[in-house]
């Protein structure tokens, strides 16, 4: 996401037009075996059903939503199984470790029982090919495309969420930028998001202080606020395609390192895609178009009217559990390049490692701790340190399934 | 298949007190503490109509349904007809402490989910102690176990004849346990640090093992009526009897 690099790092480079190659050949794995289609087709299965009313039928209901009240002993509310936007969400795993070893494992209620003893892994699975066909809306991208989210890339999965985000310079001018973002899906395949950036950031042009140490000049303000759209356009059981666009307001304040101060718009393609082993990539490809061509760059004053721009994305991660149904920890190397659209421009390129891991139960809230490092120009551009704090508020409050 | 239950109206009693007694049961092996919970019919008292208890609604479950020819009654006191109170845990508060370190017994106890109920409705295992927890019947029960002090688990048990081993390794008295499913399936278990317990059927009889000489207090516990103990002295060469008196009200 261009935006966000800039608000995290202060520069904007330039870049070829190769991400953009490669993110729309990498589309072509949506053509892949495993469709929906297909999957739905076996989902069918009876023993599936079978299984599912001896051992669920009695709670949720044969049509999956829910048993009356006055048939159950308890008060707990039922979740309607064939509402899609609940259904959809979280990948057959996650369904399937809840079976197994009863809510509390995932944070939710003891009302629900293990069945662990009762069914084996391939039964499970069968009880939740039925379930999975309560939902005939197929246009909701299924949870298991729900990767871990990146410091920098936009996911091709839609979300509800809340992310905080705060990075700092290892060296140079001090800076300490937060942004605080909220995600909200509406249909099954829609996103809006706002950004609202704030922060602090050192003034290198404060003249040195009467005793004749360094100066120390912290501004403090609001960055430059960002509205998104995404759209999955295109999904399977292993691969999402979305495209989406980011509008930039001029609400920074450029002389104080804390935004850009212009109105940009960002249009991207993003992807996500499943690899064998718990592995997975995402990919994003981007331009960037400023309505007034008056930035800063590496403190170079530059005047060129609407100025163009791409960037290209791509990280490449693996899902590692602690025991059979603990943290998730999601180690994830990020390649970022960007640059300028004109003659002679060249590619800048940072190399993002970083570590996603689960707080609570629930796995709905999360923490990503990364370093940028620059590839090119790592004489003017300096390492940040980076963490974020996610929220994935559809799936229970804040405080809820620790 | 109701039997356990019953069906017929709650105990009469006269002035809305329920006083029950746990009655020497006399002659026992020698150097056990036998006796036997009972009614004790001039003790019980009750003003009005006796509590019958409530009728249990098997009509969501056609299999429960159809393993009762009559309406089963849901009634937390199960006095039996020679007046026993049944589901009472009977122990040794202060047994010897020597009894605390010898090994759990590792034959299985039994908690049976048969026609739709607990049986039985209370359980007492010594700590470490296998406890099996079986449906018989063919329809799914769910198994919510609720400790304080050990960890809980709810298991689904959707196959006739599938069983759960469980053991417990901290001694607590009323584990509840319930069928989230079928409402008014709702039973205890008993984990003791020693062996010197036992639980009461329907005659309210109890045995307790061979006690060394001396004074102790034995407890009655039960789930909707409480406590009640005694203290008794044994005395080498003696089998103490004992009566103890529950009263509600």
């Amino acid at each position: 996401m261009i935006a966000r690099n800039d608000r995290l790092s202060g520069f904007r480079a330039r870049l070829t037009g190769a991400g953009l190659v490669v993110l729309v050949s990498a589309s072509a794995l949506l053509s892949t075996p495993g469709s929906l289609e297909g999957a739905q087709a076996a989902q069918e299965a009876p023993d599936g059903m079978a299984l599912y009313e001896a051992g669920c039928a009695s709670c949720h209901g044969s049509d999956g939503r829910g048993a009356a009240a006055d048939r159950i002993a308890f008060d707990d509310p039922l979740p309607d199984l064939t509402d899609c936007s609940f259904a959809s969400r979280e990948p057959d795993a996650d369904w399937i470790i809840v079976s197994k070893a009863g809510g509390p494992v995932r944070g939710f209620s003891d009302v629900m029982p293990a069945f662990a003893e009762a069914f084996d892994d391939d039964q499970l699975q069968a009880i939740m090919d039925h379930i999975r066909t309560f939902c005939t809306d197929r246009a909701w991208p299924r949870g298991e495309l729900n990767l871990p989210r990146p410091l920098f890339t936009e996911k091709a999965y839609p979300e509800d969420e809340w992310v905080w985000t705060a990075s700092a310079n290892a060296e140079g001018p001090g800076a300490i930028v937060n942004e605080l973002l909220y995600e909200k899906r509406f249909g099954s395949r829609n996103q809006v998001e706002i950004a609202l950036p704030f922060g602090f950031a050192e003034d290198s042009s404060t003249p040195a202080s009467s005793d004749g140490g360094p100066a120390s000049d912290w501004g403090v303000g609001l960055g430059d606020i960002e509205i998104g759209y995404k759209r999955a356009l295109l999904h399977n059981l292993r691969t999402i395609f979305s495209f989406g666009t980011e509008v930039k307001l001029p609400t920074g304040d450029s002389e104080r390192g804390i935004g850009s101060a212009e109105f940009q718009i960002e249009p991207f393609l993003a992807l996500g895609q499943i690899l064998p082993g718990d592995a997975f990539v995402h990919l994003q490809a981007g331009g960037g178009l400023l309505a007034r061509g008056h930035r800063e760059s590496h403190g170079t004053a530059e005047h060129d009217e609407d100025v163009r721009e791409a960037f290209f994305h791509a990280v490449l991660g693996r899902t590692f559990t602690s025991g059979e149904f603990g943290r998730s920890w999601s180690p994830m190397v990020e390649v970022l390049a960007s640059t300028h659209l004109a003659d002679g421009a060249q590619p800048q390129w940072d190399l993002v490692p970083q570590m996603q891991v689960t707080l609570n139960t629930r796995q709905h809230v999360m923490l990503n701790v990364g370093v940028r490092v620059p590839l090119t120009d790592a004489d003017v551009r300096s390492t940040q340190f980076l963490v974020y704090f996610l929220w994935d508020w559809f799936d229970g409050g804040l405080f809820d399934g620790w | 298949m109701a039997g356990r239950w019953g069906r017929g109206p709650f105990l009469p009693c006269a002035l809305g007190v329920v006083a029950v007694g746990i009655v020497a049961a006399g002659a026992a092996e020698s150097g056990a503490v036998t006796g036997r919970i009972v009614v004790a019919e001039g003790q019980v008292r009750f003003a009005g109509e006796p509590p019958a208890g409530a009728e249990i609604d098997m009509s969501a479950d056609a299999y429960c349904r159809d393993r009762h020819d009559e309406t089963l009654m849901d009634r937390p006191v199960r006095v039996g007809a020679d007046g026993g109170l049944a589901d009472v845990l009977v122990r040794i508060v202060n047994a010897p402490a020597a009894s605390a370190s010898s090994p759990a017994p590792e034959a299985e106890a039994l908690l049976d989910q048969e026609d739709c109920l607990y049986t039985p409705r209370a359980v007492a295992v010594r700590a470490g102690q296998p406890l099996v927890i079986r449906n018989s019947d063919a329809t799914l029960h769910n198994v919510r176990v609720v400790p304080d002090s050990n960890p809980g688990f709810n298991l689904g048990q959707p196959i006739q004849g599938i069983q759960s081993t469980r053991s417990f390794e901290t001694p607590e008295i009323g584990i509840q346990v319930r069928c989230d499913i079928h409402g008014w399936m709702t039973a205890s278990i008993h984990v003791l640090e020693h062996e010197f317990f036992d639980v009461t059927g329907e005659d309210g009889a109890f045995t307790l093992p061979t006690l060394p000489p001396g004074d102790y207090e034995i407890e009655a516990w039960h789930p909707t009526l409480g406590t009640v103990s005694e203290r008794v002295s044994v005395a080498a060469g003696e089998t103490p009897s004992l009566t103890l008196e529950f009263s509600s009200g």
